[in-house]
């Protein structure tokens, strides 16, 4: 009687135990699911990563490009060069945002902080060196990143008009896109992000393919590229 | 094992062999009489209920993932039965005088009119120049072509419901294509017999402005300003283009004008100018410069 009731009250136990275990399997299983869905194991890349130096440095370059490429698309009468014009600009400008998402999503300044110099991403703690922005080399950050022109240039640029536009502006951009690749290289193999990666890769490549065509239409046009900065 | 842990918190502890063994002892002396079917039977119930749910979980994040792009999922059309892939370089432009020998029909990348056709969600009602539809796919469109005889009434406004309005999307007759549907994105192409097929919108997942297929996702699908009038559109030619023309170019970029410059000498093609572009150096096509794109005049 008593052995009867003690067993079958510890049957019940077992089985209740057993539900429980069950259970518990099943709600780690579940939680593991939603993280592999969710990628919540995905850490942000930090302010001293390639990752975020690239973006920022990135997005900011390609801000000037757009900014030249609207005034060539606004003022040439040239109806190639307005097309390749508006495709850098939009082009440019989809990337730019792109980054930026990210950045917002990092919980990281969208532009590189104002005075702190561009470039120091690609320095390795200070044992790799890229260029100055001058002409040389550097281990340290950089001033002015290379293709970036100056106010002067820029106010030129809005200056002219017909054909000395039209070749100033293939100039201009030309040593922007040629200034720019060097980063998009670093970036295309050491960030740690493969979207970052990816979109490297596809800044090198496409405005490869456009340097190669701006080329030919300033030879077209009898100009000289001009000397990279 | 649940049992012995139980035993053991109500047996005095005697030493851990003693009590264990006393333990197995009851339990083995009470479940003698009759098996415990009802718990066996209720724990397979409860492990095949949970492993039912699991699965079911995996199943359906894995039927929704499947479409989704990711670093792991770069081209989700890989689970789309029939699609041709080919690698292509980007960024070659031809002019509007020019036409490229491409290596399927419809094209489906390759160099490309520096024009774009208008992508944003554009059908057109009659078939336009391919160079320019090219270019359209570079910036991440997905392009519907369909045979003009075969696709009509229902099936047109099928597909026309997929396309309009629809950033990235554009539509329009291709005379002469071999299926009557044939989807084009960067380096993807899959030919269709229906437009209720749901691979249709399986194509239109994976491949559209996906980042990790089209050269340059987010380029822009206006066109207005850039030569390429939407509402007259550069008309189709159906017949391929004469690989001996100088205005012909190859997929590699390489025109004919290039070669017959290069050689010193003219393919006898009577008389015809060639554009006035020098050859370019580095094996891009050239780019039209000084010549007047024939774009319909306004």
């Amino acid at each position: 009687m008593t052995t009867d009731s003690r067993s079958s009250s510890s049957r019940t136990f077992v089985l209740v135990a057993a539900m429980v275990a069950v259970l518990l399997v099943g709600a780690a299983a579940g939680m593991l699911i939603s993280t592999a869905s969710t990628g919540g194991a995905d850490a942000a890349p930090g302010g001293d990563s390639v990752d975020v130096g690239f973006a920022q440095d990135m997005r900011m370059h390609h801000l000037q490009a757009v900014t030249m490429a609207g005034i060539e698309r606004d003022r040439t009468s040239d109806l190639e060069l307005r097309g390749i014009a508006f495709d850098i600009e939009s082009t440019q400008l989809a990337q730019s945002s792109e980054m930026a998402g990210w950045l917002t999503v990092w919980e990281q300044p969208d532009l590189p902080a104002p005075g702190a110099g561009h470039m120091t991403w690609m320095s390795e703690g200070g044992t790799h060196s890229h260029s100055n922005g001058e002409g040389g080399q550097t281990t340290g950050a950089v001033q002015r990143m290379p293709g970036m022109a100056s106010t002067d240039e820029l106010n030129k640029l809005r200056k002219l008009s017909g054909a000395e536009l039209d070749v100033y502006f293939l100039q201009l951009m030309l040593r922007h896109h040629e200034g720019g690749l060097e980063m998009a290289q670093y970036a295309a193999e050491h960030a740690s992000k493969g979207y970052v990666r990816n979109l490297a890769d596809k800044i090198v490549k496409s405005q490869e393919a456009e340097s190669r065509l701006m080329k030919s239409m300033l030879a077209q046009r009898g100009a000289k590229p001009l000397p990279l900065s | 094992m649940a049992s012995g842990t139980k035993s053991k918190g109500t047996n005095k502890p005697r030493g851990k062999t003693g009590s264990v063994n006393k333990a197995r002892r009851s339990v083995v002396g009470s479940a003698r009489k009759p098996k415990p079917w009802g718990m066996i039977l209720g724990v397979i119930v409860v492990v095949a209920l949970a492993a039912g749910v699991i699965g079911y979980a995996l199943m359906t994040v894995h039927d929704k993932e499947k479409w989704v792009v990711a670093e792991d999922n770069q081209d989700p059309s890989e689970n789309i039965d029939g699609v041709v892939r080919v690698k292509y370089d980007s960024g070659q432009h031809v002019t509007a005088q020019q036409r490229v020998a491409y290596d399927h029909s419809p094209p489906l990348g390759g160099p490309h009119d520096g024009t774009w056709a208008d992508c944003n969600g554009t059908v057109y009602p009659k078939a336009v120049r391919t160079e320019n539809m090219v270019h359209a796919l570079e910036h991440g469109s997905v392009w519907i072509a369909y045979n003009p005889d075969k696709i009509k009434g229902k099936a047109l406004n099928t597909l026309k419901a997929k396309v309009e309005g629809q950033p990235y999307m554009l539509m329009s007759p291709y005379p002469g294509l071999d299926k009557p549907i044939s989807m084009q994105s960067w380096g993807h192409q899959l030919k269709l017999t229906s437009a209720t097929d749901p691979r249709v919108d399986e194509f239109i997942k994976s491949l559209r402005e996906n980042q990790y297929q089209n050269p340059e996702p987010g380029g822009r699908c206006d066109s207005q300003d850039t030569g390429f009038d939407v509402t007259n559109p550069p008309p189709f030619v159906a017949e391929k283009p004469d690989p001996k023309d100088p205005n012909t170019v190859g997929m590699d970029g390489k025109g004919a004008t290039q070669a017959t410059d290069e050689g010193g000498m003219n393919t006898g093609s009577t008389g015809a100018t060639p554009p006035a572009t020098p050859p370019a150096t580095d094996g891009t096509p050239p780019a039209s410069g000084s010549v007047p794109a024939t774009q319909p005049s306004q």
